[in-house]
């Protein structure tokens, strides 16, 4: 039986314990991550493209978000740009996309090496939430992580409407590519 | 017995922790890293550099030249309406074609010829302020200098006897707001100078102050006015011909890089310097009239572009 006292201090020390080994657990995180946005149509491709995507991953449970400003997104044509925040994106409304999720399978962060591991979560685009299962390549080398992930959007799924008009020169899926580097967190 | 209870409970809190912890860390971390707010001007307060009849806060964006084709019919009723002239559809009063290029995402330069008097307009365009939506800026501002050059042949011998008699400037400070997506609202007082006036009554300096408005409807379907207050101002009201404010209100569709409005005004004439001093229709009298503006936009330069990841084609 122990005292009260020795109660507390026990609840104290497991404490300090539990917050000691969730700073031990890893947490990178990439400030720079790059997202190429792609659509194809026989009459026209469109490319546009951000280096201002954010990630965060916890080595320890394996857990992988990513966000990217839509109006980071550049375009060659400003107009189309213009349109693309204004018409489709509505990214005063919703100024990011996002995705959130668990990497599986198990990977130790430790070692170095290349790794095809797929993300289950959500990705939120346009204010619309859409279960996912995500594809992509891990490789670690020195503790830094290297991510890259080609996938697939589709417009009707984020309730993103083309108009008839414009069908032809914009693709109803749109080819994103996210890739880009996560280093430790101090 | 009680110990072991004691540890699987602190175990428990323990995992809990360290769970909670490592999911709050992801979503506070991805806020601190959210750099949305670092895009915080306001655009398209307009959808075009024009309005109806007057121009808008809007420039062109940089190396974009927008051809732009008006057009604005005769009265639809009173003595010179009705069906003998198909409702105005007869009569043209005013025809413009004009491109708009954009030196910069700020400075637009713009050119046009007009069938009235055949006047050439250039104009120069400079945004100043930009809206941004952390309150740092609640406005647009952009500045308009527009010089008119009348080409046709003088009615009477005295009339341009001055080569000068045949300019006139209009200058305008544009002050416009988007209030939501949906509505954005402009004044823009403004100061035409003319060489020559046809009564010595009318000062050949009109100040004017002008109104204009947009009420989106859908994503690509607007409804715009715009309303230039004229007479009470600098002008004389025992003038021997009566003038009116011109008044203008529109359909502005947008399909990609094409915009086409569909307009209702009183003015004759299509360019500031002309229709400001000039409007003699009223919208009371059947002195409305149809008129449309027809813009394509096109990309310049684009060949420059030599990032591949944002190079777009059209086949």
């Amino acid at each position: 039986m122990i005292s009260i006292k020795n109660k507390k201090l026990a609840l104290a020390a497991i404490c300090f314990l539990g917050f000691a080994l969730q700073g031990s657990a890893q947490t990178l995180i990439g400030k720079t991550i790059k997202v190429n946005l792609f659509s194809s149509t026989p009459v026209e491709d469109i490319k546009a493209s951000s280096n201002m995507g954010t990630a965060v991953l916890v080595t320890q449970t394996q857990e992988l978000a990513v966000q990217v400003s839509i109006k980071s997104l550049v375009f060659d044509k400003k107009l189309m740009q213009e349109h693309f925040n204004e018409n489709y994106m509505e990214s005063d409304k919703y100024p990011l996309a996002k995705f959130k999720g668990t990497i599986e399978p198990k990977i130790d962060w430790t070692k170095d090496g290349e790794y095809a591991v797929s993300a289950k979560g959500v990705l939120s685009v346009h204010g619309v939430d859409q279960p996912r299962n995500i594809n992509g390549k891990i490789s670690i080398k020195n503790g830094i992580v290297n991510l890259d992930s080609s996938f697939e959007v589709t417009c009707v799924a984020h309730q993103i409407k083309i108009p008839r008009l414009v069908f032809a020169k914009i693709a109803e899926v749109i080819q994103l590519k996210v890739s880009g580097t996560l280093t430790p967190l101090k | 017995m009680n110990r072991h209870k004691l540890f699987i409970y602190l175990f428990l809190l323990l995992v809990i922790i360290a769970m909670q912890a490592s999911a709050q860390q992801v979503d506070s971390l991805l806020k601190t890293m959210d750099n949305s707010a670092k895009f915080n001007t306001v655009e398209s307060t307009f959808k075009s550099p024009h309005i109806v009849l007057s121009h808008s806060t809007e420039t062109q964006k940089k190396h974009d030249l927008d051809l732009r084709i008006r057009h604005h019919f005769g009265d639809i009723g009173g003595k010179f309406g009705g069906a003998h002239t198909l409702y105005g559809l007869d009569v043209a009063t005013d025809l413009f074609i004009g491109f708009d290029y954009g030196v910069t995402e700020k400075l637009t330069i713009g050119i046009g010829r007009s069938k009235h008097d055949e006047l050439y307009d250039l104009y120069v365009k400079q945004k100043i302020f930009q809206q941004k939506n952390d309150g740092g800026m609640p406005i647009n501002l952009t500045l308009l200098a527009q010089v008119g050059l009348i080409a046709r042949k003088p009615f009477a011998t005295d009339e341009f006897s001055n080569y000068s008699d045949r300019l006139s400037y209009f200058i305008q400070p544009i002050i416009s707001r988007k209030f939501s997506s949906r509505i954005s609202a402009q004044v823009m007082p403004a100061l035409l100078i003319r060489s020559a006036t046809g009564d010595v009554n009318d000062p050949e300096n009109l100040f004017t102050v002008g109104f204009a408005g947009r009420i989106k409807l859908t994503k690509r379907l607007s409804f715009v006015a715009d309303y230039t207050l004229v007479n009470g101002l600098s002008r004389a009201d025992n003038l021997a011909t009566k003038y009116y404010n011109p008044l203008g209100v529109g359909l502005e569709i947008e399909t990609g890089g094409h915009i086409f409005s569909l307009n209702f005004m009183n003015s004759e004439y299509i360019i500031e310097n002309s229709f400001v001093g000039n409007t003699q229709k009223s919208w009371n009298k059947g002195g409305v009239r149809f008129g449309f503006t027809i813009s394509r936009n096109f990309s310049l330069f684009k060949s420059k572009n030599k990032n591949q990841d944002t190079k777009s084609t059209i086949y």
